[in-house]
């Protein structure tokens, strides 16, 4: 399979569509020599007439000289309806050959969609009893939600209250609630341990205050999140 | 149809054959460049071996071996050497019928401006005469439209060699090409 000894193949149709070509050209070749012929008589006929200006119209020469100009521009008329006829003909052809390989896609294209669509025959049951899976999947994980979720993670909680009360003594969680507030009403005597931050920030007025909050941010672990975004506006 | 040859074709001695070897050399240089020259401005495929532009509907009597305005001819021994060094440099080639196609551009060249032809009309894959590559409305405003049939055979031969046409034959004559 080499380049150079693939050949071309040439069908019956591109035989036919030489025969086809060969008398179009046979036509092509008429219509150029008439052309000619006509242009070279309108020539002779214009020089007769420039010679005898007088009787040059009674002439019967020239009479019949028109007379022939006529004659085969008719013919050339005709040779070139003719041409275009054939032209025509040969464009059909070449286009019902790229119908024909148009048709012969479509039906490989079709026969491979046919043998892909019959692996797909099992489908439907393999869909049904997907489906039946899925539903049983569900049905399992609402038992076993239902069965675990529901009071024993109560029962845990209420477990867990009675060991905190038990180690801490006094109601912890009240306190972990309030803490956002009550921190921020003691901070004012924070700052004072950390004077030595304050002078590398940006020098305004309300800047210690506002580390505050994070600092408070850093015990409490429930402080707003806002506050750093804040404290780099105001830099 | 000498009119746009260089001045050189006006040079009384360039009609003699020069006996010095080295100049005789020069001498049939310049011949084969007016030779070229003529037949491209001319578009004189066929040129015989008197210096007539051979296939032409119009007819012309002068050759191109004659300088009527210097009053200067080529004797017939010194035209022989001029062909016979054009076709040492390949730059003709002589047919059959004894009539020499000038070869203004290789026809390496011909062939691939032909293939080019094909590509840009659209013609791929398709048959088409001779006839209509040569003489046909789609080609003429190219370069080889009017090329003698036997020429372009020949060059259509090497895109065959390449592997990229098949030359139909009717009654055994090259009459269409089917590129690929």
């Amino acid at each position: 399979m080499g380049q150079g000894n693939s050949k071309i193949e040439v069908t019956k149709a591109d035989k036919a569509i030489l025969q086809l070509k060969i008398s179009k050209d046979e036509l092509h070749r008429y219509t150029k020599h008439t052309e000619t012929l006509v242009f070279n008589e309108r020539k002779r006929l214009k020089s007769l007439l420039r010679e005898d200006p007088k009787g040059g119209t009674k002439n019967p020469r020239a009479r019949i000289l028109l007379k022939k100009i006529h004659y085969q521009s008719r013919l050339l008329d005709q040779a070139a309806d003719q041409l275009i006829n054939l032209e025509n003909l040969v464009a059909t052809v070449e286009f019902k050959l790229v119908e024909r390989q148009f048709m012969a896609g479509l039906k490989q294209g079709n026969e491979v969609l046919t043998r892909l669509n019959r692996e797909f025959k099992g489908a439907e049951d393999l869909m049904d009893s997907v489906a039946e899976q899925i539903a049983y999947q569900e049905e399992i994980d609402q038992v076993l939600s239902s069965s675990v979720v529901g009071g024993f993670e109560e029962e845990l909680d209420r477990e867990l209250e009675a060991l905190d009360q038990e180690v801490n003594g006094t109601v912890n969680v009240p306190e972990n609630s309030a803490i956002g507030a009550g921190e921020e009403l003691g901070l004012p005597d924070v700052p004072a341990d950390k004077p030595v931050v304050s002078p590398e920030m940006p020098s305004t007025g309300e800047l210690p205050r506002i580390q505050d909050p994070d600092k408070a941010h850093e015990r409490a672990g429930t402080q707003t999140k806002s506050e750093p975004q804040r404290e780099r506006a105001l830099a | 149809m000498t009119e746009n040859l260089p001045p050189i074709y006006n040079f009384p001695p360039l009609y003699t054959c020069q006996p010095n070897v080295l100049i005789r050399e020069q001498q049939l240089n310049t011949w084969c460049d007016l030779l070229l020259e003529y037949a491209k401005n001319n578009n004189a495929w066929c040129i015989n071996q008197e210096g007539f532009i051979m296939g032409t509907s119009e007819s012309n009597n002068n050759t191109i071996f004659k300088n009527e305005s210097i009053q200067r001819a080529a004797p017939a021994p010194f035209i022989d050497q001029i062909w016979r060094k054009m076709l040492q440099s390949q730059k003709v080639v002589k047919s059959s019928s004894g009539v020499y196609f000038m070869l203004w551009r290789t026809i390496d060249y011909w062939s691939s401006l032909m293939l080019q032809w094909f590509e840009t009309c659209g013609k791929l894959n398709q048959v088409v005469t001779l006839y209509e590559l040569l003489e046909g409305d789609e080609s003429l405003n190219w370069e080889f439209h009017g090329m003698h049939q036997s020429l372009c055979e020949e060059c259509l031969q090497r895109l065959c060699d390449r592997g990229r046409a098949t030359l139909l034959k009717e009654q055994n004559k090259v009459m269409g090409i089917k590129v690929l």
